[in-house]
C-alpha cells in the first residue's frame, strides 16, 4: 500500500547533467525522494532526459552537479544493490544463456549455494509466471514473456531498488496491460516493506494507472515540474480503476502539466 | 530453421553436384585435346591420387603439415581472442596497441616469411609462427569489432550485476561477441591453409608444400596435382569441422537469427 515518506531508499538532490562543459544541460537541480516501498512514476515527453536521470540514479553515469544517496550513502559507480529493466528486452537478456541462467546470473557473486541460487530463481520465475520455462532459450519467448524474464533477473537479488525504463514500450496493448498488472502484484506481494519501484515512462495512462506518485519532467533542460500523490485505491484493476473519475481527473492534470511545460 | 521443402533442398543439392561434375568433364575432355605437360587429364591424376594418398611418405607429409597448421592455428586464435578482448573491452588498450596491430595487419603475411626464416631458420618454429602471425589478425580484428558490438543494454546489465573487469569479459562479452568471432576463426583457417603451404615452399624437410614443390622439380606433375587436390580436400574438411563446432557452440545465435547462409 501507499507508504509513508519518512523513510526514504532515493534521495536525488539538486541533480545536474551536461554532456559538454559548454553544452547545454541536460538535466538541472532534478530533486526528489522515493520512499521504501513506493512505487514511483516519472513521466515526461521524449528527450526531457529520462533516460539520462535514470542511468545516474543507476550509477552508470556520472551527474554534473548534485547528489544521489542510495540507503543514505553517495551512489557514483554501478553498486550491484539496483537492478534496471530496459524496453528493449531482447538486447538486455543473455541469449546464450536459458531462462533460469539468465536469471540466476546476478546471483553468481552473492556467494549463495547451488540449490539456494535454483531455489530463488524458481520463486522469482513462478512471481512472474514463468515456472516451466527455465530451460527454455529467450528466443523461444514472445516478447511479453522475455520482459517477464527480464523483471524476474531484475527482482532476483532482491535490489534495494528496481528502475524501469520504458519497460512495457515494446509490446501491443493486451500484453501490456499483463505487465502492468504483473508490476502492481509484484509490488503488492513483496515480502519485508515492499519492492520500491522507479518505473520511468512517457505513457500518461501508465503512469496513474501503476504508480504511488507521479513525477513529471519538463523537456530540455529536465526539470521536476510537478509531483502528484495518485491515491487511487489497490488493488487497482484495468477496466475499474481505469474508468474511475479520480483516474480521469489525475490523467487529465498530469497531462495538462506535461503539455504546458513542453510550451 | 529452413523453411525450403526438404524436395526444393534435394534439387539445390543435385544442382551443385551437377556443376562439380561437369566442372570435372570439361577438364577432362580440355586437358585431352590440350595434352599439355602440365595440364593432365583429371582422371590421370584421381589414378595418381589413390596410388600416392595412401603411401607412407605422403602420410608423413599430411601428417606434418596437419600438425603445423594446428598448432600455428592453435596459437594465432587464442592470442587473437585474448588481446582481442582486452582491446575491445578497453579504450585504453585499444588506443595503445591500436596503431602497431594496425600496421602489421596491413603487412601481407606472405613477406614476413623471409623475416622469419632469417630469424627461425626453415624448421617447425618458423613455420609455426609464420601460420600464428597469419591467423593471430582476422581472429583480433573480428573479436575487438565483436566486443565493440556488444549492446549498451548487455554493457549496462552486466555493469549493475558489478562484476569485475575479467569477469565481465569472460562471462559477458566473450559470449556476446562469439558470432562475429567464428567469422574470424572462418576466415583465419583459409589463411592458415594458405600459410602452410608457402611456409613449407621455402624449405626443406616434410610437409604437403614441401612434397608438391619436390614433385613439380621432379617433373612428375600427376602427383603434384594429388597433393594440390589432397590440399583441396583438407581445407574442405577442415571448414566443415570447424562449422560443425560453430553451429554447436552458436546453437543458441542460430536458434535466435535462423540458420546461417554459408
Amino acid at each position: 500500500m501507499s507508504p509513508s515518506t519518512e523513510k526514504a531508499v532515493l534521495r536525488v538532490a539538486g541533480l545536474g547533467k551536461r554532456y559538454s562543459s559548454d553544452g547545454p544541460p541536460a538535466l538541472t537541480d532534478v530533486t526528489f525522494d522515493v520512499a521504501q516501498g513506493e512505487l514511483l512514476a516519472i513521466v515526461g515527453p521524449s528527450g526531457c532526459g529520462k533516460t539520462t536521470l535514470l542511468r545516474i540514479m543507476c550509477g552508470l553515469l556520472p551527474s554534473s552537479e548534485g547528489t544521489v544517496l542510495l540507503d543514505g550513502r553517495p551512489v557514483s559507480r554501478p553498486s550491484g544493490e539496483v537492478a534496471l529493466v530496459f524496453q528493449d528486452y531482447s538486447r538486455s537478456l543473455f541469449p546464450w544463456l536459458n531462462v533460469r541462467r539468465n536469471v540466476t546470473f546476478p546471483l553468481a557473486r552473492d556467494g549463495l549455494s547451488r540449490a539456494e541460487r535454483a531455489a530463488r530463481a524458481e520463486a522469482a520465475l513462478s512471481e512472474v509466471g514463468l515456472e516451466g520455462d527455465g530451460s527454455k532459450y529467450p528466443w523461444q519467448l514472445s516478447g511479453g514473456m522475455q520482459q517477464r524474464v527480464a523483471i524476474a533477473r531484475a527482482l532476483v537479488s532482491r535490489p534495494a531498488v528496481v528502475f524501469l525504463d520504458e519497460p512495457f514500450a515494446s509490446v501491443d496493448a493486451l500484453t501490456r496491460a499483463e505487465l502492468q498488472d504483473l508490476l502492481l502484484s509484484i509490488h503488492a506481494h513483496a515480502e519485508d516493506g515492499g519492492t520500491t519501484i522507479v518505473h520511468v515512462t512517457h505513457d500518461v495512462d501508465e503512469a496513474v494507472y501503476l504508480a504511488d506518485r507521479v513525477l513529471m519532467l519538463t523537456p530540455s533542460p529536465g526539470t521536476v515540474a510537478a509531483s502528484v500523490e495518485v491515491g487511487l485505491p489497490r488493488p487497482r484493476n484495468q477496466t475499474a480503476t481505469r474508468s474511475s473519475l479520480r483516474f480521469l481527473d489525475l490523467r487529465n492534470e498530469v497531462h495538462d502539466v506535461i503539455v504546458q511545460a513542453r510550451r | 530453421m529452413s523453411t525450403r521443402a526438404p524436395l526444393t533442398r534435394f534439387r539445390g543439392v543435385l544442382l551443385g553436384a551437377l556443376v562439380f561434375v561437369a566442372a570435372l568433364a570439361i577438364w577432362e575432355a580440355w586437358a585431352r585435346s590440350a595434352e599439355s605437360f602440365y595440364f593432365p587429364p583429371v582422371s590421370e591424376i584421381g589414378r595418381e591420387a589413390l596410388d600416392v594418398w595412401p603411401s607412407a611418405d605422403f602420410l608423413t607429409a599430411v601428417g606434418a603439415s596437419v600438425k603445423r597448421l594446428a598448432a600455428g592455428y592453435a596459437i594465432g586464435a587464442t592470442a587473437g581472442v585474448s588481446i582481442g578482448l582486452a582491446m575491445g573491452s578497453s579504450r585504453r588498450v585499444r588506443s595503445t596497441l591500436g596503431p602497431t596491430t594496425e600496421f602489421l595487419r596491413a603487412l601481407p603475411v606472405i613477406a614476413v616469411v623471409p623475416i622469419a626464416i632469417s630469424l627461425l631458420d626453415d624448421g617447425d618454429t618458423m613455420r609455426i609462427a609464420v601460420i600464428a602471425f597469419g591467423v593471430f589478425f582476422p581472429v583480433l580484428v573480428a573479436t575487438v569489432a565483436g566486443v565493440c558490438g556488444v549492446p549498451p543494454e548487455i554493457r549496462d546489465t552486466a555493469a549493475l550485476f558489478h562484476l569485475g573487469k575479467v569477469e565481465r569479459t569472460i562471462r559477458v562479452y566473450l559470449p556476446a561477441a562469439l558470432p562475429t568471432i567464428f567469422a574470424g576463426l572462418r576466415t583465419a583457417l583459409s589463411i592458415g591453409l594458405v600459410l602452410v603451404v608457402i611456409a613449407e615452399f621455402t624449405g626443406t624437410g616434410d610437409g604437403l608444400g614441401v612434397y608438391i614443390w619436390t614433385q613439380r622439380f621432379l617433373f612428375d606433375v600427376q602427383a603434384m596435382y594429388a597433393g594440390i587436390l589432397f590440399l583441396g580436400l583438407l581445407g574442405y574438411v577442415l571448414n566443415g569441422l570447424l562449422l560443425v563446432l560453430e553451429r554447436r557452440v552458436l546453437a543458441w545465435h542460430y536458434g535466435a537469427i535462423g540458420e546461417p547462409v554459408h
